[in-house]
């Protein structure tokens, strides 16, 4: 079965972009092996402790806890872009793997199909 | 080979639209198939009947309209993100009591596993992203 | 070997580093631009996108310039396609 890498590069809330990558993930897991790379921006769709009801969107980053009952065991980002970005994985909300550009490399060889958003 | 070609851009807003478009195009012209070209994000608005473009530009809603026709492709906007932005089949505005629906011909809307599978049943999967 | 698409010059810093030696990359829509400066990959560009920004006959001679029909044949010679935006 085809398994498809999820790269997911856009900033949360600024528009529904990411909220809708991560159902396309969620559906992806649903169906087979999947897995998820946070570049650049896509890696504020993990910061902790978004509260969004005075903003008046959805806090649909609660998601992401659900990704391991999904299936979806490996879930990655680019440490570069983390440090450029001034967090470490202390400030997102589930545990993840910190990749270099080698190992981002390796994943996209690793996956049969990739999906950017 | 089999394709599936995404579209994450509105007619006009990017030239995502345009550039899958002259692809798919190209993909048959080559001989091979096309599973499914799947509509997301803004790209669902190239699925509206409404759009009235300048007799001197390009009318690329037309144009996919037109090639899904002429071809048998799958023409699929995926269906939260249609009526996020207001695009309606028939079932839809009637559940919803919008009272007009506005899905060109050609269009289906329906859900993200039509993606999932688009995206597993080809050899060769391109994203026309924004 | 995995195609990887450009359409914007910002795009570049999102996947510089994730281009791998045996990678190509096709440059398309504003992507283009990029067309104008040296690139440490396989760089194609597509025609029509050059043409419409004047930029047939500035392009760097490294940059091959290419059809759609072009692109569907890298296409098939890559392993996957992964589309920077």
């Amino acid at each position: 079965m085809s398994s498809i890498l999820f790269i997911l590069s856009g900033a949360p809330h600024g528009s529904i972009n990411a909220q809708e990558s991560l159902d396309a993930l969620l559906m992806g897991s649903a169906f087979t092996q999947c897995s998820a790379l946070f570049l650049g921006q896509g890696i504020l769709q993990l910061v902790s402790h978004q509260e969004t009801d005075d903003l008046g969107v959805k806090n649909f980053a609660l998601g992401f806890k659900a990704l391991d009952e999904y299936g979806v065991k490996r879930i990655t980002c680019s440490v570069g872009d983390l440090q450029q970005l001034g967090l470490s994985t202390d400030d997102l909300m589930i545990g993840i793997e910190t990749l270099d550009d080698m190992a981002m490399r390796q994943i996209i060889k690793d996956h049969d199909k990739v999906l950017n958003f | 080979m089999k394709f599936s070609i995404i579209v994450h851009g509105a007619p006009y807003s990017s030239q995502a639209c345009l550039s899958a478009l002259n692809y798919a195009q190209a993909v048959l012209v080559a001989g091979h198939d096309i599973v499914r070209v799947f509509f997301y994000h803004d790209g669902v608005h190239t699925a509206s009947n409404l759009i009235a473009a300048p007799q001197d530009e390009t009318d690329v809603a037309r144009r996919w309209q037109q090639f899904g026709l002429d071809n048998n492709v799958e023409l699929i906007a995926c269906i939260a993100s249609c009526l996020r932005r207001g695009i309606l089949d028939e079932t839809e505005a009637e559940r919803y009591e919008k009272g007009t629906a506005n899905l060109a011909p050609g269009f289906t809307i329906s859900g993200l596993g039509q993606l999932i599978d688009a995206s597993m049943t080809a050899d060769r999967v391109v994203t026309f992203g924004v | 070997m995995v195609l990887h698409t450009i359409n914007k010059v910002a795009a570049l810093d999102k996947c510089r580093g994730l281009i791998g030696p045996d990678d190509l990359v096709v440059l398309i829509e504003d992507g283009v631009y990029l067309a104008l400066s040296e690139l440490p990959f396989r760089t194609y560009a597509l025609e029509d996108d050059l043409l419409a920004r004047g930029l047939q006959h500035r392009r760097l001679e490294s940059v091959i310039s290419i059809g759609y029909q072009e692109f569907v044949e890298l296409s098939v010679k890559a392993e996957k396609i992964c589309s920077w935006f």
